[in-house]
């Protein structure tokens, strides 16, 4: 299942495959906004109140998160404008300042008491203090471009990414610019419980009944482990591909961190 | 890099060590450690003062609600090792087992004669949530935490990878499970004091997919000390010393993903070559080795690892039963391990070596006595594998 696509004389406007009433577990106006921008042609956008419909403030600047998630840059100037919604969960790019007629979007059948509780507990893990394993701001920034593009080093023959500092032979290696495949291979998979989930999660992982991880290769080489997303009714196997979506991984003193989830494909 | 200090003149002796009973203890952190360092002094047999000990290594992670910083000085000026020169050793669970490879290498280099290697963790009086995030900081915060893993997450991507590679399944570890649970049985330390049966632990609670409850080792208090002296004072202490031959350290990425491999521990390899190369033995002439089963995929990797199994046999080592007492050609956890005789993170890896200590001197329960034990083995990791120290002991010098 995938999210829901429309375009029409106004615009392109998307809605999660949750529906146009949520954006699903980890979801919000911001990853659809950046969901929406990677599936169009990129340029130069600029964000019509969009900032004051998000329900937290997000850890990087919105600017960073677009650019360095999408290929777009902002620009107050920029005659292509994204929108979204007040009341529900669409996002829409137009040519126009003025808010457009959203499209009708499919209804999907959610559980309203799980969404009540997802959004609680989003709501408590943001305005509460850390209670897992602390990334500072400032870190969370400096690693964006991989955490948030894919993007990785260039060190001699290889790749690497996550970023490091230096390599073997004591050299500094160069700033990630290198766009990683946006498709990966499971190499394994498990599923915690909530009771074995970080307790960072400990709000969310019993509604969801546990999170998932996969650790996967990129055929650039690089390996890493992402969260899965939207596996309400699949399950990973060894060897299966993934796509990575920009979601909230987590709140942490008033600030929500956004990053990639991997979602089975 | 450090082949002089294993070819150095010195011999290094261990003529005391002690430990607390690994599980919920009653006592505080300076209650514990002095209990451990008690213990210790009272297994020299030709006596012992803590005031005779010029320098001291305590591993700890500091878990917990207790003193943080300058732990270790702490913990000295309540055992009667007030002025010593000693410091906090922190490297995850490998704690203690790298404060046993500083306390050995002071002496190696003619640094010291006296010195106490030991190890603490106070886990059980935190809430729960407070206990998770600790257990978690050890872990590669910045991207597998954040991409919902804790320990049991890693190594269960760890087993799952195995399974596919290799001839194995999750039967495998439960032989593992049952095992260790079957040694601490009679441990007197231990932790978890129960046999269990093969279908109850193929059957425990999910904790991490393809991970059960009793794959998982406990998360326990206790303390642990070992003394080592240099070999001219070795027999003014006991006349059974046993001898610390080799010394072996080693890590690795820290991120799993970052390895190269998934199913093997180079900071274990490593290790292993450098404590055998000191030590001039090889895995075939090890007896009993107390290996670091904090999942019971870990033991599969290390008899591996160690050279104790093939590459890709760990599973028929343990579905074969080879580990077990007196009965394979190595005895593996001999005191239950960190599976069923408990995993005070800090404590761990000297703990290991109190066992060894009192195998090799036919110290232990009667029934759990490893027969013509000559020589022994610890291994201690940290985290899911970035760090790991690895030691061998015998009775001759």
């Amino acid at each position: 299942m995938s999210s829901q696509f429309i375009s029409n004389d106004e615009g392109v406007f998307l809605a999660s495959q949750y529906g146009p009433h949520w954006a699903g577990p980890d979801g919000d106006r911001l990853t659809l906004a950046i969901t929406l921008l990677n599936q169009v042609p990129p340029g130069e956008i600029s964000l019509q109140c969009f900032e004051e419909y998000l329900e937290f403030t997000s850890s990087v600047s919105l600017q960073a998160v677009i650019e360095t998630a999408t290929n777009w840059k902002v620009d107050e100037e920029a005659t292509t404008m994204l929108h979204t919604h007040s009341d529900e969960f669409i996002v829409g790019i137009t040519s126009s300042i003025e808010p457009p007629t959203y499209p009708t979007f499919d209804d999907v059948e959610s559980d309203n008491e799980t969404r009540n509780d997802l959004r609680n507990a989003w709501q408590e893990e943001v305005s509460g203090v850390s209670q897992g394993a602390y990334v500072s701001q400032a870190q969370h920034m400096i690693a964006s471009a991989s955490r948030l593009g894919l993007r990785a080093q260039s060190d001699k023959d290889r790749l690497v990414w996550p970023p490091r500092q230096l390599n073997g032979a004591g050299e500094r290696i160069r700033e990630p610019t290198e766009q990683l495949s946006k498709l990966a291979t499971i190499l394994t998979w498990t599923r915690l419980s909530a009771a074995g989930a970080p307790s960072e999660f400990s709000g969310r992982a019993p509604i969801l009944g546990g999170v998932s991880t996969v650790l996967v290769e990129f055929e650039e080489g690089p390996k890493g482990v992402f969260m899965l997303a939207d596996d309400e009714s699949k399950s990973p196997e060894i060897d299966g591909t993934v796509r990575f979506e920009v979601r909230r991984l987590y709140g942490q003193d008033g600030l929500m961190h956004y990053g990639l989830k991997a979602v089975l494909c | 890099m450090l082949d002089w200090i294993g070819d150095s003149m010195v011999d290094v002796a261990m003529v005391g060590a002690g430990q607390t009973k690994f599980g919920n203890h009653p006592l505080g952190l300076k209650g514990m450690w002095a209990e451990a360092i008690e213990k210790a002094v009272s297994s020299v047999d030709h006596g012992f003062q803590p005031t005779d000990v010029e320098e001291a290594f305590i591993g700890s992670i500091a878990f917990g609600g207790s003193q943080l910083g300058n732990t270790a000085a702490l913990l000295t000026e309540h055992s009667g090792m007030e002025g010593v020169s000693v410091r906090r050793v922190e490297n995850a669970c490998a704690s203690s087992g790298f404060a046993l490879r500083d306390a050995w290498m002071a002496i190696k280099s003619d640094q010291a004669d006296i010195v106490v290697a030991g190890g603490i963790e106070k886990m059980n009086d935190l809430s729960t949530s407070r206990k998770r995030y600790w257990l978690g900081v050890s872990g590669d915060t910045e991207w597998e935490r954040l991409a919902g893993l804790t320990f049991p997450g890693t190594y269960a991507l760890t087993a799952r990878r195995y399974f596919h590679e290799f001839d194995s399944t999750h039967d495998d570890l439960v032989h593992v499970s049952v095992k260790n649970h079957m040694h601490g049985f009679e441990n007197q330390v231990a932790h978890l004091r129960k046999e269990v049966s093969f279908d109850k632990a193929k059957s425990g609670f999910m904790v991490a997919d393809p991970l059960t409850l009793y794959d998982c080792c406990p998360t326990s208090d206790g303390a642990s000390a070992v003394i080592l002296v240099a070999d001219h004072l070795a027999h003014k202490f006991t006349d059974t010393p046993i001898w610390v031959k080799g010394s072996g350290a080693g890590s690795d990425h820290l991120a799993l993903h970052d390895r190269p491999s998934l199913t093997q521990l180079r900071a274990t390899q490593n290790a292993a070559l450098k404590a055998y190369k000191t030590a001039g033995v090889t895995a075939g002439d090890i007896d009993l080795a107390e290996v670091h089963d904090c999942f019971t995929i870990a033991e599969v990797l290390a008899t591996e690892d160690l050279g104790f199994a093939g590459r890709g046999l760990g599973g028929r080592f343990a579905r074969e039963g080879q580990g077990r007492r007196n009965e394979g050609s190595v005895t593996i956890n001999a005191s239950g391990g960190l599976k069923s005789k408990g995993h005070p993170l800090g404590a761990t890896g000297t703990g290991q070596a109190v066992e060894i200590f009192k195998q090799l001197r036919h110290q232990v329960e009667p029934e759990r006595q490893v027969r013509d034990a000559e020589l022994g083995l610890t291994h201690n990791v940290g985290g899911s594998g970035a760090t790991c120290a690895v030691h061998i002991f015998g009775r001759e010098r």
